[in-house]
């Protein structure tokens, strides 16, 4: 990032920008000296000490150290490095963090294109350096695709990330040419025979994937082509009857979308507001099923018990989240306890769509790079998430009776987000991750 | 705690001013895709175009003041999901309702004859109140072409379960009011039930007080 472009973020995001890097900074404080089992959360985000215009962590670092931060951070960052002892951190200062994060309103966040940051020359590089090995060093390409994958390289790191794309470039070719014919036999198998072919339970599978696919994401008029809707339904159907422990379930099919946006990219031109399903040839929609089909499986295959008769996995998360939200922030608990509030309530959809449903579509793919970088530690991130989700409006809520909260909860104001937002959202994540996760008390359950 | 969770959930809604004389929990349920999201939002706003909506996941939620009777009301509406597999989740929806709303879609016949199948089988299952009042609303008669279930299907389906029964279409709002309006006014007439729905705020300020003595 140059100086021009960090003078045209003017002033006016220096509040946000100082905050973020205190969070960042607080982060950094924290894990001096301590030891972390997950070696790759320390790295995101120190990728390499020389390269200074990479990461917006950096230049969000000048930004405060050129004295734009206000006194309260310069106070509390004294405080963390002071704490900064192995696994030690005493309940006073957690209260001390959590009240002085939850302060900023997302009011104040100014729309900023910072989602810049993956398309950045120098990360780039790094990623095509990754990916150009014969053996993809998948632990470094988790770590950079944590804070965001460049488009155009989305659709092969996602292969990689969810293992369905070999790490081995001699294999590759040959591994998707075999799962893509996989899947056309799937389809004709099992999707392309006549009704009286199928179970009762089938018909009616069928008939729910068929009810929803019309209706998923509606708010993009992508979606409503009659083409991407059998796609959608095809895909569905067949990992449906692959996994008859669950079988669909709403909400899965939102889960498909971020995957069949990735794979047309690969195919199409432009943005998604002028894509035509019907300029592509019967193979190369094959192919783009197919990926979809691989990667849903892959995703799913690490939430089992996720879409399983009434949803335990789903559950214990949403309990998980409960118990993680009174840690960080015990008034909005307290709060949110008083008025009768369930965190099952709302949290439910959260974790049944992953956030499909509660941010603009066109920052879902963003946020799934980290999703999927997580790999098998991602049902627990989740949770930090969407506590981090959550509190992004902790004064908001505990002015809010119970009908108020479910309302707002319902239609959260994530219209106008952008890339800054959820970058929030995901270092504070990073943060209370880092803070929480290997404390005893909690997630006990 | 529990008794604070039933009230706000159920009848007696805490609220500063009392700019109603009734808060009742209605329930919409029946299949998915056959509109009961719709058939919420085109009785909620006055905007004549239903579009698509995503299948609700769990639960939606919406509330609407209205006059009826001379009476000024409040209802609290909750929306559900149509695919049965929340189990333990459901019975926190049918807690403390005074009214449900089944639906089916007159175009599908399953969704006729899963009413009886499931629906009402878990009405019987959870519903705490258990002379709260049931209508059957049969919707989509904006396609009067592809119609699957005859209004005396519907009919007889109501009467044998001591249902109100209603036909109506969320696209073109015709009976949408209507099927409010009947519902609410049949609670009304349940003494059982017009008491619990009853707001008298001094009531709750000495319940909340009191609560609050005892959990903290």
């Amino acid at each position: 990032m140059n100086e021009r472009q960090e003078d045209d973020r003017s002033n006016s995001i220096a509040t946000l920008d100082s905050r973020f890097s205190q969070t960042l900074r607080n982060v950094q404080g924290l894990l001096k000296g301590r030891s972390m089992p997950g070696k790759i959360l320390l790295s995101r985000w120190s990728d390499s000490p020389d390269d200074t215009n990479s990461p917006n962590y950096k230049r969000s670092f000048s930004h405060s150290d050129a004295g734009t931060s206000d006194h309260t951070s310069g106070e509390e960052e004294e405080e963390f490095q002071s704490t900064s002892k192995p696994i030690g951190i005493t309940s006073a200062i957690k209260l001390r963090i959590s009240t002085s994060l939850g302060e900023s309103p997302p009011e104040e966040v100014r729309k900023s294109a910072v989602g810049a940051r993956a398309t950045d020359s120098a990360r780039v590089m790094k990623f095509t350096k990754v990916l150009s090995a014969t053996v993809v060093t998948l632990d470094k390409l988790r770590e950079l695709a944590w804070s965001g994958v460049p488009d155009n390289m989305r659709p092969k790191v996602w292969r990689l990330l969810l293992g369905y794309e070999p790490p081995n470039s001699d294999r590759r070719e040959g591994v998707l040419r075999r799962k893509r014919l996989e899947y056309l036999d799937y389809i004709a198998q099992y999707y392309d025979i006549a009704d009286t072919d199928r179970s009762d339970d089938e018909v009616n599978m069928l008939r729910q994937i068929a009810v929803d696919c019309p209706r998923t994401v509606p708010d993009v008029p992508f979606f409503q082509q009659q083409q991407v809707q059998k796609s959608l339904e095809r895909i569905l159907y067949a990992w449906a009857i692959r996994h008859p422990a669950s079988g669909y379930v709403q909400g899965i099919n939102d889960l498909v979308t971020p995957f069949l946006v990735v794979y047309l990219s690969e195919y199409l031109e432009g943005g998604i507001d002028n894509w035509s399903m019907s300029d592509l040839s019967p193979d190369k929609i094959a192919n783009i099923e197919a990926d979809c089909y691989w990667c849903l499986s892959k995703l799913l295959d690490g939430m089992q018990d996720h879409y399983t008769f009434a949803q335990p996995g789903i559950q214990r998360l949403v309990f998980k989240l409960k118990e993680l939200v009174r840690r960080i922030n015990e008034p909005v608990s307290r709060h949110i306890e008083d008025q009768g509030l369930e965190f099952l309530q709302f949290a439910f959809r959260w974790f049944n769509c992953l956030l499909i449903r509660e941010i603009p579509f066109h920052l879902i793919t963003r946020l799934w790079d980290t999703y999927l970088a997580e790999g098998d530690a991602l049902p627990d991130f989740l949770v930090y998430i969407f506590a981090s989700f959550l509190l992004m409006w902790s004064d908001k809520l505990q002015k809010l009776d119970f009908q108020e909260l479910v309302m707002f909860l319902q239609h959260l104001p994530t219209q106008n987000w952008n890339h800054q937002e959820l970058e929030v959202v995901l270092s504070r994540a990073f943060m209370w991750h880092s803070m929480f996760n290997d404390s005893p008390s909690h997630l006990a359950g | 705690m529990r008794r604070r969770k039933k009230e706000n959930m159920g009848s007696a809604a805490r609220v500063g001013n009392s700019s109603y004389d009734y808060s009742f929990k209605v329930l919409l349920i029946g299949d998915s895709g056959v509109g009961k999201s719709s058939l919420l939002l085109s009785f909620i706003s006055n905007s004549d175009s239903i579009h698509h909506l995503s299948p609700t996941i769990g639960v939606d939620f919406k509330i609407k003041l209205f006059t009826i009777g001379g009476k000024r009301l409040k209802l609290t509406i909750w929306d559900t999901a149509g695919q049965e597999r929340f189990g333990t989740v459901i019975s926190s929806y049918y807690r403390g309702a005074h009214g449900i709303i089944l639906v089916y879609d007159v175009t599908r016949r399953e969704t006729f004859t899963n009413l009886v199948d499931i629906w009402a089988k878990e009405v019987e299952l959870y519903s705490t109140n258990h002379d709260c009042i049931k209508i059957l609303v049969g919707n989509k008669v904006d396609k009067e072409g592809e119609r699957a279930v005859t209004k005396e299907e519907g009919m007889a389906l109501a009467q044998e379960h001591r249902c109100l029964f209603l036909e109506c279409s969320a696209k073109t709002r015709e009976n949408v009011q209507q099927c409010f309006n009947d519902l609410t006014l049949k609670i009304l007439e349940v003494p059982g039930l017009r008491e619990k729905g009853y707001v008298v705020v001094k009531r709750q300020k000495q319940k909340k007080s009191q609560s609050d003595s005892c959990c903290s």
